[in-house]
């Protein structure tokens, strides 16, 4: 007898597995659970119109940055076609994460033209000073100025207030909600209020947009005489440096568009800041906003005018919150039920197929191994998160795995029904079988393959899933089906018909084919 | 022998030419009332496809009509609320402000007596669902040609014009089931609509690989038709394909039955609904559908068309399950093509003559033993 080769295969597969189980195991790598199933925020933001990838990519380097400010942990940014996903998982404060994804409106400048402060104190009844940062200037960067006198520094202009009843109308609810295109009116005058942590501190009468984030080059925020300032650059020119000056000669001369001498920063309809402008003219990289600015505000403030506006408007297409227990919930019964799927289908393969039915099984449990290993190390190192849509996908391969093993077990069955010695047909019997195995795999990976390519969102956990479980299924069935059922038909504990559940074999030699089995044949005619 | 005996050993003696007629009644009402009722009754799209706020809260022992009372006093008394799985409180809206979905979200947090935290909530603009759609199309679209390129290399392009027919079939008569019954279509269901695709081109493949099988025995004796031996194969293949079937219909019902409706959770329901019907209605399709439309595409062919006037000139039945049939089983097991039998196959290459005679049988290949 030649010793035959295929278990060097299947031992390879075993071996592979289980060591693929033990690191998993010591290394502690987890899959990264989706946060449809631990709970989390989850937003798609799409483009307005039609955008070249690089902006894309450039919008979704600002989002990321956005979100890194939260200091959440590990969120998800990914570009799906022309779609912006953003998970992120676990976070506390959902609201806030979602309006911050989302803040996607320009970064605009515009001349001050009067200010409201807030009338009726609206949480803290003791606040006796007015908010920090009405009080701002705009000045040159004394440390590096060639062209502002060192004295402009210090006259801070006191802020114009004038009394309009009830805040303009706004109220806290107007720094969540924020105002409608409408009451911003970009060209002409608008009321927009200026908010800290949700609160209204004050509401600004302010004129049309001078100009936008676009002219900004960067900002950052410094520590300067123990003073936070932020330091905006400009971009050179007409359009940059140039619209900036033009304006800010009109706020330092109080000229009837900028009585106030104020230039308000606005992102999203909601004043961040309404520095006083101190000089005529500015050098573009030797600007500074100082004020009473918490560290916090300051970066904040230097981010906004930093990455304020996205190179393009997106808009949101979904946004998600997803509870934590609602999540978990979903979790167990995934679980539950692809274990009782999969006891359920154990029963059956084993009351079909007896001991090639329990082989059958041990092939999932290897390929559960191998795909609990995949998944956990993707988790860990690529952060690919296992949603409950990939779930789903993996119990849907089990019907696949099997269905592979149903194919060779029935072709044995009819290979040894039509006379062939269980030996030979273990071998032919698998050389059509998988060639089936193949094509019908095939055509599943070219379907997951497409649903990867083609769509969004959780159809691609899905079809993700389902191509790794059918690829394991590719390699398994050749790896280990085909040798582990020549060991068994040919072994001395197993090789019984009757515990593999197949077909006596016929006694009648293959040769013989006119005369073939006559006792089969005269009992069909005879029905 | 008893069926079941008959049916474990590939034995059965069905006349699948009979069932097919009826199959193709039976698919052709199914298909008539999945287009009426998709055209009348259309299909009940969730807010992912039609844009809104569903806010979630499991909320043991809270009824319909507290909810609704509940959210009256935030303006949402005529929002649509249903408990689904076990004690999931579903409340879905049209697109709302910030402000609006956070004072909803209060109130259910409230009337569920828990923490905000705990109440999930799902914004969807307008356009996100036709999105959806339109990626899914496409996606189907390209699948249907991808998977006919492929058929038609590996096995051949009227196997492949047959199996694209079952899929449609499939794909119609389920998304039919969700337009007839009303059930909530969800992206979910666009994911198991997408799988069911999978799953027919699976069973289909399965089928057309043991007619390709059988197919040198149409004309070898002079004695088969290409329906005959279709109806054969048939036979042979059934229990492979209930088989099939049952192993992956177990662990999806196990996600209906356990998941969904036991434990509750309403994403499994989702697609464990569709599933179970593309299932189901895949595996019928790749004999009663995707087989007769092959039959009727192969019997087109001139030399094909050949054998079967011959036969029907000798006064035998093209229809009817051959007699010879047991014998004929046989005879496909002793000439088993080595390796790929798709491949390995005798192809007929001679074109029939203009006499109309029968191509010379093809000589079989040397056996390996």
């Amino acid at each position: 007898m030649k010793r035959f080769r295929g278990y060097g295969t299947l031992l390879t597969v075993v071996f592979v597995a289980a060591a693929a189980l033990i690191y998993t195991l010591t290394a502690g790598n987890k899959p990264l659970l989706g946060l449809d199933l631990q709970g989390g925020v989850s937003v798609v933001l799409k483009p307005t119109g039609a955008v070249e990838s690089d902006t894309l990519d450039q919008a979704i380097t600002i989002i990321r940055q956005r979100i890194d400010s939260l200091g959440v942990a590990e969120p998800e940014i990914t570009r799906q076609g022309d779609n912006i996903l953003i998970q992120i998982p676990g976070v506390k404060d959902k609201d806030r994460a979602i309006a911050l994804v989302g803040q996607t409106a320009e970064l605009q400048f515009r001349p001050v033209l009067g200010t409201i402060p807030v009338t009726e104190p609206v949480e803290e009844t003791t606040t006796t000073s007015t908010p920090a940062s009405t009080d701002t200037t705009v000045v040159a960067d004394p440390t590096a100025s060639t062209v502002a006198p060192a004295e402009t520094t210090t006259t801070i202009e006191p802020v114009t207030t004038t009394t309009a009843p009830a805040n303009g109308g706004y109220s806290n609810q107007t720094c969540i909600d924020g105002v409608t295109d409408e009451q911003s009116n970009p060209t002409g005058q608008a009321l927009l209020p200026e908010c800290q942590d949700g609160i209204l501190v004050a509401t600004y009468a302010v004129g049309p947009v001078s100009l936008t984030g676009s002219a900004l080059e960067t900002a950052r925020a410094t520590l300067q005489n123990g003073q936070w300032t932020v330091s905006p650059t400009f971009k050179g020119g007409a359009d940059g440096i140039g619209l900036f000056n033009g304006v800010a000669a009109q706020c330092f001369s109080k000229a009837s568009t900028c009585p106030s001498g104020q230039l308000a920063i606005v992102l999203d309809g909601r004043v961040l800041s309404a520095p006083t402008i101190q000089q005529a003219s500015f050098q573009a990289d030797q600007i500074q906003i100082s004020g009473s600015f918490k560290e916090r505000d300051a970066k904040d403030l230097a981010t906004a005018l930093k990455y304020g506006a996205l190179p393009v408007e997106l808009e949101q297409q979904q946004a998600q919150i997803v509870s934590a227990t609602l999540g978990q919930d979903a979790l167990h019964a995934g679980l539950v039920a692809g274990l009782v799927g999969l006891i359920a289908v154990s029963i059956y393969m084993m009351a079909f197929y007896r001991v090639l039915g329990l082989f059958a099984i041990l092939k999932l449990v290897i390929e559960g191994a191998l795909l609990w290993s995949v998944i956990s190390w993707l988790g860990t190192n690529n952060g690919l998160a296992l949603t409950l849509a990939g779930i789903t996908g993996i119990i849907v391969s089990i019907g696949v795995s099997l269905d592979s093993n149903v194919v060779y077990y029935e072709h044995l069955k009819e290979d040894i029904n039509n006379g062939r010695s269980m030996r030979s047909a273990t071998d032919k019997s698998f050389v059509s079988a998988f060639s089936t195995i193949v094509k019908a795999d095939v055509a599943s990976l070219i379907g997951a393959g497409l649903l990867w390519w083609l769509t969004v969102g959780p159809v691609r956990g899905f079809a993700f899933y389902l191509a790794l479980s059918t690829l394991l299924d590719l390699l398994m069935s050749w790896a280990y089906m085909r040798p582990v059922v020549k060991f068994v038909t040919k072994s001395r504990w197993f090789g019984h018909s009757k515990l593999l559940g197949l077909p006596a074999e016929r006694p009648q030699p293959v040769r013989g084919r006119n005369t073939a089995p006559v006792s089969a044949a005269t009992e069909e005619a005879n029905r | 022998m008893s069926v079941l005996g008959r049916l474990n050993r590939g034995e059965t003696n069905i006349n699948f030419v009979k069932w097919w007629k009826r199959g193709l009644v039976l698919s052709g009402l199914l298909m008539l009332i999945s287009v009426v009722s998709l055209t009348t009754r259309g299909l009940n799209l969730g807010i992912d496809f039609e844009g809104g706020v569903s806010w979630e809260v499991q909320a043991p022992g809270v009824s319909v009509d507290e909810a609704r009372d509940s959210l009256g006093t935030v303006g949402e008394g005529a929002a649509k609320i249903q408990i689904v799985g076990t004690d999931i409180l579903r409340v879905q809206g049209p697109e709302a402000s910030v402000e609006h979905v956070a004072e909803v979200r209060q109130n259910l947090a409230e009337l569920a007596e828990t923490d905000v935290a705990n109440v999930s909530v799902s914004t969807v603009g307008a356009s996100w669902g036709s999105d959806i759609t339109a990626s899914a199309i496409r996606a189907l679209i390209v699948f249907l040609i991808a998977i006919m390129i492929y058929l038609t290399i590996r096995l051949e392009l009227r196997m492949a014009l047959a199996a694209i027919v079952a899929v449609v079939h499939d794909v119609l008569i389920s998304v039919g089931v969700y337009s007839v019954f009303q059930f909530e279509v969800t992206p979910g269901t666009v994911i198991a609509f997408l799988t069911i695709l999978g799953y027919s081109i699976y069973d289909t493949i399965v089928v057309d690989d043991k007619i390709k099988e059988n197919e040198r025995l149409v004309g070898m004796t002079g004695r088969m038709s290409y329906t005959q031996m279709a109806s054969l194969s048939m036979n042979q293949v059934l229990l492979r394909s209930l088989n099939t079937t049952i192993s992956s219909l177990l662990p999806v019902l196990s996600l209906l039955v356990v998941g969904a409706f036991i434990m509750g959770a309403v994403t499994l329901e989702e697609f464990s609904v569709a599933l179970t019907i593309g299932l189901v209605v895949g595996a019928y399709s790749s004999i009663f559908v995707a087989t007769p439309v092959l039959v009727f595409l192969k019997e087109r062919q001139p030399k094909i068309r050949t054998i079967r006037e011959r036969l029907e000139a000798q006064g035998l039945s093209t229809t009817a399950t051959p007699e010879r049939l047991v014998e004929a089983r046989a005879n496909t097991a002793n000439v088993a093509p080595e390796g790929n039998s798709s491949t390995a196959a005798p192809k007929p290459s001679s074109a029939p003559t203009a006499s109309g005679a029968i191509p010379p049988r093809p000589r079989k290949k040397t056996r390996k033993r």
